[in-house]
Order: structure tokens, then sequence, then C-alpha cells
């Protein structure tokens, strides 16, 4: 049995920022029954920017991009298995969870998170896989 | 298609949503892969902290994950792969000898970060195990 391998693409081309800043990755991978989607930042999905914030701001933005990401691959939120969270600061891990829960109401995802560095001044990268 | 399930913790210590108030499940079951959450060195009954030495935390870590894993379906000798988060590389030869003490005969596939993780631990170990 081999399973089938296919890049997945967010609709709002504003948000593919493996295209828009030159990255050597995709947005997500579909393997099978499942999507890997690439660590995602802060985007101004308007715009396409990086939108620096607080850890707050920036967890919105991304969580609600990750939602657009995985609608546009026929997915969705609550279909989300496993999340890993990189915060530049542990300290700020209250500031993560508070928004965090708002985009997971019920039954969320496993979770890890970490405090690393993170590049470009931005705060929060989330990455997960779920389910297609 | 593939349903999620969340895999209620096997102890009220290893639920960090109620102890901690941390937004996540224990472990969810997708299809025949169990994701769990990172896991660091708790009390199984009483979720108090317990710091210590990267070998003291690995052993707690250890007998948790296999409490968690059992829970679920799974067993240590089921995991596919580990995130092994420690707080100093230096530490990196402390980890792997309790590291191989659990996980004897064909190891996981592993990587090792040197990150910051919650309330000054020393490990966390994020899993994803196959169902037994």
């Amino acid at each position: 049995m081999s399973a089938k391998r296919e890049i997945i693409q967010p609709k709002n081309f504003n948000l593919n920022v493996s295209k828009n800043f030159s990255l050597p990755h995709s947005p997500g991978v579909r393997a099978g029954d499942f999507l890997f989607l690439s660590g995602m930042v802060s985007i101004d999905p308007d715009t396409g920017e990086r939108a620096m914030g607080t850890v707050a701001s920036e967890t919105r933005h991304i969580l609600s991009n990750m939602r657009h990401m995985l609608e546009s691959a026929g997915s969705s939120m609550d279909k989300v298995v496993k999340v890993n969270v990189l915060l530049y600061d542990m300290l700020e891990f209250d500031n993560m969870n508070r928004v965090y829960r708002e985009f997971f109401p019920v039954d969320p995802p496993a979770r890890t998170t970490c405090g690393v560095q993170l590049a470009g001044g931005l705060k929060v990268e989330i990455e997960c896989i779920a389910l297609a | 298609m593939l349903e999620k399930t969340v895999i209620p913790a096997p102890a009220l210590g290893l639920d960090f949503a109620k102890i901690f108030g941390h937004h996540q499940s224990p472990s969810i079951r997708a299809g025949n892969l169990i994701f769990v959450s990172g896991m660091v060195a708790v009390d199984p009954e009483t979720g108090e902290r317990q710091q210590g030495t990267v070998t003291a935390e690995c052993h707690r870590i250890f007998k948790n994950l296999k409490l968690v894993l059992e829970a679920a379906g799974s067993s240590l000798a089921s995991i596919v792969q580990i995130r092994a988060c420690i707080y100093d590389r230096i530490e990196y030869d402390v980890l792997n000898q309790v590291y191989a003490q659990y996980l004897v005969k064909e190891p996981p596939a592993r990587t090792v970060w040197s990150v910051k993780i919650e309330t000054g631990f020393k490990v966390q170990l994020d899993v994803i195990a196959t169902v037994t």
C-alpha cells in the first residue's frame, strides 16, 4: 500500500509564505490521511507582510491563518491532532494559551510548547498535523 | 475518513489541562497513530512538578509516558518518533543513558532540540506512537 503525497496551498496567495519569502519548503504536505503544515508565523492576510506584535496578536493571526490553510486543503481546525508551539520566551506561555483556547473550543489537539529563538523578530511560530 | 479521538489521561496528574490549565488533550488517536502532548516530569497522581536532574526527570517522564501510551492501547515499544527537548545540549549524553534503558531494541526515530521548557524543567519528550 502506498499513500499519496501532495503539496497543499492556501487559497489566499498572501499566506503562501513559502513562495512569497522564497523559502525552500511547502505551506503543507498531504501524506495519506494526514496533513503536515510548515511552521506558521504571524502574517497579515491582507498584505502578506509579517505582522509583528504581542504574543496574543501573533497567536491570533497565526491560528486564523492556520484555519484558512486547513480549510483550503479540505480539512478544519477540529481535525488537528497535534500542535507544536514555539515561543520566544516561556514567560509568555499564558498569553499564548489564552488566545489559543479560543480556536480549539472542544477536544483540543495534543500539544507541545517550547521556548526558542525565532527568526525576524517574531514571537510565535506554530506547526500542526491534522487529519485530511 | 479517519476519526480523531481524545484519549483521557490515565491519572489526574497527567491531565495538564486540568492541573495546569494548558489547553490541550493528553493524547489523541487518529487512525492507528497516537499523538501525545509534550510530557514533563510530574507526579502522575497529584500533578506535582518534579524538577530534578536530567536523569531523574527522564525516568519520571518515561514512566508517565508508559501510563499514557498504555491507556491509549499503545506502549513504549510502539513509539515511532520522539522529539526530545533538553534545556542544554551539554546534557545530551545524560539523556541518552536513561533513554537507552527504556527504548532498548529498534529505538524510534528521534530529534533532539535544545530549548527552553516550561517552569524550569530540563527535559520534555514529545511522542508519536502506533497502536499496538
